[in-house]
């Protein structure tokens, strides 16, 4: 089963992650990184930038409204993700709650959506 | 790059062959898996171009032995290299042999390979990975397409999972009598993994995850070609003949999932229900019966119905019942409750999903709620019905069954909320 891991994170999570002090936080990430590369469970993942360089998107009446900022003053921003194929939403959740970060900010998981169906 | 398929059926076939009869030579599982794909892919270049050669299997065998003894050597000297203590003896074992006078072995390795790569020691997803190349002689790149994730993920996959067979001591040979019947059950479970796999996947852009379907098909002719007394292979191979047997019916042209009462049955195989009615008919005259061989007779009664109208639904509920008690489970419970329902009428049916709604394991399953949806529809209660196919679609994470749930919710909307059909 393939579940996306999203990572959320507020200003003083990134403050603290690209500090000096985030050293250890993100070593520690980096190998669990490897680990499931090694285990043959990771299928990628990417961090994303800044919440700052968000533009959120709107078409009304057809035409594109553009504005700088995400979609909300939201406490928590989508961070990032982790793709896995795994076992079970169990073994997902339990690598999950081994990211570093989710010491200081909610982690989600979600299952993909199978493209495939079972007879009804 | 895809060789023609008649190349890559011979190659497929022989894929164990070769790697068996290697193994047996050298020992080192892992090593001669890996010089066996590499013989594979420069075949699968070369063949096309050049013809295949004369002697394919003693072709292959050669070129694989070449490339584990280069291997193998290598190996050496880099251990020679670190540890210039150890006088290692020459390697004299290493001799390429002649590449004529190759004969098939007299005995068939496929079984053995089979048992090595469904070891319990690997998780269900490395069996299927390693025995799909081993076994099935597919490589890397098109088992990770199948299985819609990255080569470098499955490449993993598969390494360690060698790794893993290597460092534990399995030894290449046949388990002991008193685990055979254990160990056969984990081989007969990956298969119908990979089958399903297959056969769940909906028409589109995934041709090689259909593939697996048939790929399952041919292995499991293979096992019960090598164990024809076996019950459970036939009863399994049977399943996957009649199940497989409905594939062109069970989608619409846009993709669609069609209900097993609606479809076009003169889309079915009939060639594979005969032959799967006739594997099953043999199983099951023969005594004791295992889950595969009533999954497979159930197929068989749906499979001989010349219309939904007149499937013998108190055959199936007596083998749900069988089943139940060979193999109990959440959704064979389901299933019986459908058939309950066929029998006696959707009320039975709704008090035997009643009596389950305190079973954990299925109260978040959206199978639950689309059985009762059904039945619900079938006894009338449209608003109850509709409530039951939305929760259902929100419940399932497969995209065909949550558009399937969600047309038959939108056929029992009341007029104002759109047509009714």
């Amino acid at each position: 089963m393939k579940y996306m891991l999203m990572i959320y994170d507020n200003p003083d999570t990134r403050e603290l992650f690209f500090s000096e002090a985030g050293g250890p936080l993100m070593a520690e990430m980096d190998a669990l990184m490897a680990e499931l590369r090694e285990s043959g469970e990771l299928m990628g993942g990417e961090a994303l930038a800044d919440p700052s360089h968000t533009r959120t998107v709107r078409v009304r009446d057809w035409a594109p409204v553009v504005t700088d900022g995400p979609l909300a003053e939201a406490k928590e921003h989508f961070g990032g993700y982790v793709l896995v194929d795994c076992e079970s939403i169990d073994r997902a959740t339990e690598i999950a709650a081994r990211w570093p970060s989710a010491r200081f900010a909610p982690m989600e998981v979600r299952p993909f959506m199978d493209g495939g169906g079972a007879d009804v | 790059m895809t060789p023609p398929r008649d190349v890559e059926h011979l190659l497929r076939e022989l894929a164990p062959q070769v790697l068996g009869t290697l193994v047996r030579r050298h020992g080192r599982f892992d090593a001669c898996e890996d010089a066996v794909q590499e013989a594979l892919l420069t075949a699968a270049v070369r063949w096309p171009a050049e013809g295949a050669p004369e002697n394919p299997r003693g072709w292959l065998l050669s070129v694989a032995s070449r490339r584990l003894i280069d291997e193998l050597r290598r190996e050496q000297a880099r251990r020679r290299r670190e540890e210039t203590a150890a006088r290692l003896d020459p390697p004299e074992q290493l001799l390429v042999p002649a590449p004529d006078g190759e004969r098939p072995p007299e005995r068939d390795d496929t079984l053995t390979l089979l048992f090595l790569c469904c070891h319990p020691v690997l998780t269900p997803a490395s069996q299927v990975a390693l025995a799909l190349r081993a076994v099935g002689g597919l490589t890397t790149a098109q088992i990770a397409h199948a299985f819609l994730v990255p080569e470098a993920t499955m490449a993993q996959r598969i390494s360690r999972a060698k790794q893993m067979i290597r460092t534990s001591g399995v030894p290449f040979e046949m388990p002991p009598e008193p685990e055979v019947g254990a160990r056969l059950r984990v081989v007969l479970h990956v298969l119908y993994l990979v089958f399903n796999e297959g056969y769940t996947a909906t028409s589109g852009p995934h041709l090689l995850r259909t593939e697996l379907a048939e790929e399952a098909i041919r292995l499991a002719r293979t096992v019960h070609r090598l164990l024809p007394a076996d019950r459970e292979v036939a009863g399994l191979l049977a399943l996957m003949l009649l199940t497989h047997a409905r594939r062109s019916a069970r989608t619409a042209a846009d993709g669609s999932l069609v209900p097993l009462a609606e479809q076009d049955r003169g889309l079915w195989d009939r060639d594979a229900i005969r032959e799967g009615v006739d594997l099953v008919t043999g199983a099951l005259s023969r005594g004791a019966l295992g889950a595969y061989q009533l999954q497979a007779a159930i197929a068989a009664v749906h499979g001989e119905a010349a219309t939904g109208e007149d499937t013998d639904w108190p055959q199936i509920l007596g083998l749900y019942h069988l089943l139940e008690r060979v193999s109990p489970g959440p959704v064979i419970t389901l299933n019986r409750a459908v058939a309950l329902a066929m029998v006696r009428g959707p009320e039975a049916g709704l008090e035997l999903l009643a009596a389950t709604d305190g079973d954990g394991r299925l109260s978040a399953h959206h199978y639950l709620e689309a059985v009762r949806a059904r039945l619900l529809e079938m006894s009338g209660d449209a608003a109850a019905a509709r409530a039951a196919y939305r929760l259902a679609a929100r419940r399932t994470t497969s995209l065909p069954e949550r558009r399937y749930l969600e047309s038959r919710a939108a056929r029992l909307a009341p007029a104002a909320d759109g047509p009714a059909t």
